[in-house]
């Protein structure tokens, strides 16, 4: 009896596993597809799905955007009630990773929240992507400038619709320079004044702090003021090698005269970013070269101080470097709709209610940055709504930062920490590992290598 | 009928076997296709998005010749090199004294396990981040007697120190395997040494360590690979840096695999570390014939 039992038993577990094994096998094969299986999908299913559909919508923020978000998923489904959206969102963190393992496995969300360079890197030349120009029923592209739509077309394709537009600038904290006893600076004779009056101060105090990453936009803001030129064009790095040793030796300069603390003293503060850095919180570190968008959360950081509560953060004036405004401007996300989506048709009723529709664009608000979409700029204007902070901060970016963006400047192999190109040229140039000359030899060994591929 | 009664003679027969298939049937299709696959790929320049387009020896070649390649296998030698022994030791020394019949013993053995349980979590790299940074618990406690702060992440051989004692910070798990093994060591060899005169030292070294050497030999095996295999520390607490010293191979796996998704070199990488370990492991095989006593073993 009781062998009969273990029999059984075996049988079970072995018919178990070959069933589970089984459809492993067949979801994985029907959902393996990167993209190709699809590319017509825009042109068979612009049509609306009969009866109720469910989509999911996946996307990447903080909490304040999850919640707007959410409010319009409940608002779009009320107008729709024949939809129901399914979120799917967490904050940057490892998102990348995820999502574009997502796409390339064929399980990525109906609509996507997307980072702009993600169509270089993950769309497989349009394939991964539904094209929206076959959705212009539902989705009204007229909204938005023909500039932004240009850099989200892959392969022939309007892959993506652009969210918003984004750029650095400084940021200052003024209760510092105030306490200081120095001016915010608005060049580099200022700058450097700064450097030599926070040292005096005390040495744990830096006007301005950054990150390998920021160096990295710093020098490229720093040779667009000075030649006008933007950093790579048509595919090809526009600068030599002299030009870019010249703006290595700057960083090294704004080291040596305690401007910047050194890569090391950042490591040394063991923080994720700046604004959670306790220097930045309690105003050691009193400025910053961010996105317009994150502007918030750099104001609340140190507003809300523990340490040195009701700190004034402010918007600074563009660092004046030469007789060019430098500084780029580059779409910050877009949405898109998976090539593997069962209903691309309802997705893009849910961009549209999001971006163009009065109702999502009143529950979204600036949440992902100043929209490109005019008809959402309108709702904004009409209603008085939107962060003015970032606001202000975008109309600086849009108004200053005239030279366009290259969508290999984000690519991994030169942002990826701690293996990236960036990494590892600012990071030695700091410890002095390399000379400006060597850094300069490497940044543009490494920029070409991938330009190339 | 008679067909009935053979196929219950094939199953009566192979009952064994049969409980083990699902295990097997897992063990073929998620371990060992992958395994093989891996070296398939690690000559090709196989990337998730634009598949394969060439084949050869060129990932191997990069390995052996970038110089930040190299320098992440040799850190990983480096973090390994201290981290295994430093932890063994450790883990033997608090074990070798929760086995004294202490008041609350009990206690202290759940809570020096306990960081083996946090493993290498956020909360445990907000922890350590919040103790190492310059600002930090310990510089602030050095601020005490007028000693200046020191930045960790200044120097590449105190970052990578800083990463070693959060692995070493969780030796619990070695710690139970060895107080089990002087658990049981016998009390009569100790008392005939007490009653020869020998020190406690003495007996620690000619008696205790003598009989848990195939529990040594066990641990120092798995805290081996385990210690090739560290991710967590240097991705959570130092990212890395400073300038590349605390960036083991596994962060250039992860990156190149799922930031890059470059599974060739991804692979490559994996198979280099796979037969780094192979071999630090044969070779700890193989010397333990020298040091490693079986008591079944003719006395060996």
């Amino acid at each position: 009896m009781r062998r009969n039992t273990k029999r059984v038993i075996a049988f079970s577990l072995a018919a178990v596993t070959a069933l589970s094994l089984t459809a492993c096998g067949g979801s994985s094969s029907s959902g393996s597809s990167s993209g190709s299986a699809d590319s017509g999908a825009a042109e068979t299913a612009a049509a609306a799905s009969e009866g109720d559909v469910t989509i999911t919508f996946s996307w990447w923020g903080g909490d304040s955007r999850h919640e707007a978000t959410e409010a319009a998923i409940a608002a779009f489904e009320a107008k729709y009630p024949n939809i129901h959206v399914t979120p799917e969102y967490g904050a940057w963190s490892g998102w990348e990773e995820k999502q574009s393992l997502n796409i390339v496995g064929g399980n990525a969300a109906d609509v996507m929240q997307i980072n702009w360079n993600w169509i270089e890197s993950y769309s497989n030349n349009g394939a991964n992507f539904v094209d929206l120009n076959a959705y212009n029923e539902v989705l009204d592209l007229s909204q938005f400038p023909s500039s932004s739509l240009e850099q989200c077309v892959a392969g022939g394709k309007q892959v993506a619709v652009p969210i918003s537009l984004t750029g650095r600038l400084f940021y200052w904290n003024k209760t510092t320079f105030d306490e200081v006893g120095v001016d915010i600076p608005t060049d580099e004779a200022s700058l450097l004044a700064a450097g030599a009056a926070f040292k005096a101060y005390d040495d744990s105090y830096y006007p301005l702090a950054l990150g390998e990453y920021d160096r990295m936009i710093f020098i490229v803001h720093y040779l667009e003021s000075k030649y006008g030129k933007a950093w790579v064009e048509n595919g090809e790095l526009q600068y030599s090698e002299e030009e870019i040793t010249e703006a290595m030796d700057f960083i090294t300069k704004l080291e040596e005269e305690h401007v910047i603390p050194t890569i090391s003293v950042l490591s040394g503060d063991m923080a994720d970013s700046l604004d959670k850095n306790s220097k930045w919180i309690d105003g050691k570190y009193a400025g910053i070269l961010e996105w317009d968008s994150s502007a918030t959360k750099y104001k609340q950081a140190v507003e809300e101080s523990t340490n040195k509560p009701g700190q004034e953060f402010v918007i600074g004036e563009p660092l004046d470097f030469g007789d060019y405004n430098g500084g780029f401007t580059k779409i910050s996300m877009a949405f898109a709709i998976s090539a593997t989506s069962e209903h691309p048709y309802e997705s893009a009723q849910l961009i549209e209610f999001l971006l163009n529709d009065p109702e999502g664009v009143e529950i979204c608000s600036t949440e992902r940055g100043i929209p490109c979409s005019a008809a959402a700029v309108a709702v904004l204007e009409e209603k008085g709504l939107g962060d003015e902070l970032v606001m202000e901060a975008n109309a600086q970016v849009l108004e200053h930062n005239g030279f366009p963006l290259d969508s290999m400047f984000e690519h991994n192999d030169l942002k990826a920490s701690p293996d990236g190109v960036y990494y590892k040229v600012f990071g030695k140039l700091s410890t002095g590992d390399y000379t400006s000359a060597d850094a300069a030899a490497a940044l543009i060994k490494g920029i070409n290598e991938l330009l190339e591929q | 009928m008679q067909k009935k009664q053979g196929l219950s003679r094939v199953i009566a027969e192979n009952t064994g076997f049969i409980f083990i298939i699902p295990w097997l049937i897992g063990f073929l299709l998620f371990k060992v296709y992958p395994f093989a696959s891996s070296l398939y790929y690690s000559f090709t320049n196989y990337d998730l998005f634009s598949g394969i387009s060439k084949t050869g020896l060129m990932n191997y070649q990069q390995i052996f010749t970038d110089e930040d390649i190299v320098r992440a296998f040799l850190v990983t030698g480096k973090y390994a090199l201290f981290d295994v022994p430093l932890k063994l030791i450790f883990a033997l020394f608090i074990a070798y004294i929760l086995n004294f019949k202490l008041k609350g013993v009990n206690f202290f053995r759940t809570a020096y396990y306990i960081p083996s349980i946090l493993g290498g979590s956020i909360a445990i790299a907000i922890l350590w981040r919040a103790v190492f940074n310059t600002e930090g618990l310990i510089n602030s406690v050095l601020s005490i007697f007028g000693i200046p702060a020191i930045n960790w992440m200044a120097d590449g051989n105190t970052a990578l120190f800083v990463i070693i004692l959060l692995r070493i910070w969780q030796f619990g798990s070695s710690m139970v395997i060895f107080l089990a093994a002087l658990k049981g060591v016998s009390e009569d060899l100790y008392e005939a040494a007490s009653l020869d005169g020998a020190s406690k030292w003495t007996q620690f070294f000619q008696i205790t360590v003598p009989i848990i050497t195939p529990v040594i030999f066990y641990n120092l095996i798995t805290q081996l690979c385990q210690a090739f295999q560290e991710f967590n520390g240097p991705y959570l607490v130092t990212k890395g840096g400073p300038n590349g010293a605390t960036t083991l191979i596994s962060m250039l796996i992860y990156n190149n695999a799922f930031l890059r998704h470059k599974m060739g070199m991804a692979s490559a990488q994996a198979w280099v570390l796979f037969v780094i370990t192979t071999i630090l492991t044969t070779i700890a095989f193989v010397s333990q014939k020298k040091w490693v006593y079986y008591a079944d073993e003719d006395g060996r």
